[in-house]
């Protein structure tokens, strides 16, 4: 027989205790994988005590693409296009965790503009990916107009992709040894301009949802996730910044030069899904202010090692140099054979640490690859989220957690 | 069949012509797709072309029903996988007649970059699919070419049962 | 090796591109994760599992399922690996998930995609495969599948298994 009197904590120092007359039979519900609001397909197998969830069991691999034993059968080089896959809403971010794992393996280290211009895209992604989600979490929860507002924004994010790399989504544009290839001159102008103009349109989503009654109802106290229960559970990104706790990648596990930069880590401490809001909006005002930094001091030089064995030579030496001839053939026919052994590298993407851990048995094709998946992990911590809440506030609590099931599910 | 002695004035404001086109005048400019999103293709095919950039709504598919049951058209976006075929037939079988699919994306229409054994090759062994679009993603204009080609699709259908 | 100070049973110990790795034998798994647990890495990573079948290198690693558990300590900001070998014909090996909750569901993970057992799991289920899947796909001499491809010498060698599996 359920309880009649329940207590649940919605932040910290704030309990609320229910006591109601209870009917005593459990309705099992189904939600999706087909469903407008699961962020993808994500099944979630509720139990409910009238509207009240009582159990929530997650069932994924409804998207399982068998993206790690495909890389096994590809060349080092030509896994670069999968990866971009797995995480489907930050593609660059997946590129630089498999790049920055596979140089480290094989001792080199991109140039300083690569560099520059792997962070530049990092932190585009991660605008385009916070906008995403600000998107359909709004549209889930009823405020349709942000949805439009922010893909309009992110219309120019994509737009700056396909400057850069010709594609719009599945960039490829990070690979080991560098980046396919450099900023036109064009593309600095571009992103000078959406720099200048993407402060004015957060302050715009912010007039829209920050003080606006129904999001305030909608999401503060739901979803409370304590910072030692963020810890234990896993979670990472604004899941556990969320929370109190300042864990950011960038600052306390840097790559690619993020330390030079100047900015904060986005942290609130309430733990509910209005604080998480509130992490992710700080967020993208924080990349703006990298992307700013970084295209001021972005450096000159090469955009590639020039390694030989990593990355093939420019074309024009085929002409006269036999080596390049052997490099290039090499590369194209077999491809580099990092030495043997393994490697954990993590970057911070929107969703938090999405990791690249390679084994390689010093053939040209790796031995394992294995993705961390942020959203693997996350997805663990929403059942806890959300025991006690009513059936509506399920939407704001998968909303919040930000999954994306190609991630979680690879 | 036409008006044999027509009424003063009323020349203009009649038109002729026959069901079948009326039909499928109108069941081409009123396609509302299932939101059926899998994977990568759903942000470009699904979120963007229904976006301020590309607007699929200027061609009818504004409403994007949640329930296959109100829909007409399945664009299946993304890869299908061993475990979510089943439920993409049993979506598919939900949708009433009338009931068109458009296959989205390299992986849909054919597997794509995914050569192995949790992918489906090609979401034409379990649904028929009438427009494919190639690419990955394909950019939303695709999708409102395909979107065109299906209409004309439509129109040419008419009345007629489909086989 | 610095702030490492495991009490005993560590088989062997090295650091590899950077990062510390600790191998112990799979009967101490459970000491040992709680050990490390006590002593600052709370944090939780990952946890996966490599097939050596038939590797080609040099140095053979002693079983042919190697479990990779990578932990952190959030103050000291360092990863730490801990590797556990399992042999081919008994893949059986103590379930962490009490240790570390994330532990959970790679660990269904793990046995779905390679076929390890994990004692004390509370429900060992498949988690990525349909729940009626025969085999495991990320083992080595499971073939990668798919359709052959016409005209593309590239698909004869499309697998994963290496010859002598």
């Amino acid at each position: 027989m359920p309880d009649t009197r329940s207590e649940q904590t919605l932040a910290p120092g704030v309990t609320i205790t229910r006591e109601r007359e209870v009917g005593g039979d459990i309705l099992t519900v189904n939600f999706g994988p087909q469903h407008p609001s699961t962020h993808g397909v994500l099944r979630l197998i509720v139990d409910l005590d009238g509207e009240v969830i009582r159990r929530v069991k997650p069932v994924i691999g409804y998207l399982h693409t068998g993206i790690e034993k495909q890389m096994e059968a590809l060349r080092w080089q030509q896994g670069v296009v999968v990866t971009d896959r797995h995480d489907y809403l930050s593609p660059p971010i997946n590129n630089l965790a498999y790049a920055l794992a596979v140089e480290q393996l094989m001792g080199v280290e991109a140039p300083p503009r690569a560099q520059a211009l792997r962070v530049i895209m990092s932190e585009l992604t991660r605008i385009a990916s916070h906008l995403i989600w600000l998107g359909s979490s709004g549209i889930e929860l009823g405020a349709m107009g942000i949805f439009m507002y922010c893909l309009r924004d992110r219309e120019k994010v994509l737009d700056l992709n396909e400057e850069i790399s010709g594609f719009r989504m599945h960039t490829s544009y990070i690979r080991p040894g560098g980046v396919t290839a450099d900023a036109t001159p064009r593309f600095l102008e571009m992103l000078d301009a959406f720099i200048k103009e993407m402060p004015a349109n957060i302050q715009e989503y912010e007039d829209l949802l920050t003080h606006n009654p129904i999001w305030i109802e909608r999401t503060q106290g739901i979803g409370y996730l304590s910072a030692e229960d963020a810890i234990r559970l896993g979670a990472t990104g604004p899941m556990i910044r969320g929370s109190g706790v300042p864990w950011d990648l960038r600052k306390d596990r840097p790559y690619c030069s993020f330390e030079t930069y100047d900015w904060e880590v986005a942290v609130e401490p309430a733990g509910d899904c209005y604080a998480r809001y509130l992490v992710r909006i700080k967020e993208m005002r924080e990349s703006t202010k990298i992307l700013r930094q970084a295209l001021d001091r972005l450096p000159g030089g090469p955009v590639n090692v020039d390694d030989r064995k990593v990355l093939p030579p420019p074309r024009e030496e085929l002409d006269t140099s036999m080596e390049a001839l052997i490099h290039h053939f090499k590369l194209f026919t077999e491809g580099y054979s990092p030495p043997p052994g393994d490697v954990y590298v993590a970057v911070e993407s929107g969703r938090g640490e999405n990791g690249c851990y390679i084994v390689s048995d010093g053939t040209h094709k790796p031995r394992r690859v294995k993705f961390r998946a942020a959203s693997f992990v996350n997805l663990q911590a929403v059942e806890h989220m959300a025991l006690g809440h009513m059936i509506a506030d399920m939407i704001a609590i998968i909303g919040t957690a930000d999954t994306v099931l190609g991630d979680a599910d690879r | 069949m036409g008006v044999e002695r027509p009424a003063e004035g009323l020349g203009e404001n009649v038109l002729t012509t026959t069901i079948g086109k009326v039909v499928g005048w109108g069941r081409a400019n009123s396609v509302w797709p299932a939101q059926f999103g899998l994977a990568c293709c759903a942000i470009e095919g699904l979120m963007h072309t229904a976006g301020p950039g590309f607007d699929i709504a200027r061609f009818g598919s504004e409403a994007m029903r949640a329930s296959p049951r109100q829909a007409d058209l399945m664009i299946v976006t993304g890869r299908v996988s061993q475990k979510m075929a089943p439920v993409l037939r049993q979506i598919y079988d939900q949708m009433p007649e009338p009931k068109w699919v458009i296959s989205m994306g390299a992986c849909a229409s054919t597997g794509g970059v995914f050569n192995n054994y949790a992918i489906l090759q090609g979401v034409d062994k379990i649904v028929p699919v009438d427009v494919y679009i190639p690419g990955c993603p394909p950019r939303p204009e695709d999708v409102l070419n395909a979107l065109m080609i299906l209409q004309e699709k439509i129109k040419a259908q008419g009345i007629k049962p489909r086989l | 090796m610095t702030a490492l100070k495991l009490t005993q049973g560590i088989l062997a110990h090295g650091v590899i591109a950077g990062a510390e790795w600790v191998s112990v034998p799979r009967e101490r798994l459970r000491e040992t994760l709680t050990e490390l647990k006590s002593q600052g890495y709370e944090s939780y990573v990952f946890m996966t599992c490599v097939d050596h079948l038939a590797t080609p290198t040099v140095e053979k690693p002693p079983e042919r399922f190697e479990l990779v558990y990578e932990l952190r300590n959030m103050k000291t900001h360092r990863e730490l690996r801990v590797r556990v070998f399992v042999p081919e014909d008994d893949p059986r090996v103590h379930s962490a998930h009490d240790i570390y909750t994330p532990a959970n569901w790679d660990e269904r993970e793990t046995w779905d995609m390679f076929g390890i057992h994990f004692a004390g799991h509370p429900d060992l289920t498949r988690i990525l495969m349909p729940d009626d899947w025969v085999g495991h796909p990320l083992r080595r001499d499971y073939p990668v599948g798919g359709e052959p491809v016409d005209f593309s010498e590239d698909h004869e060698v499309w697998q994963t298994a290496p010859p002598e599996a």
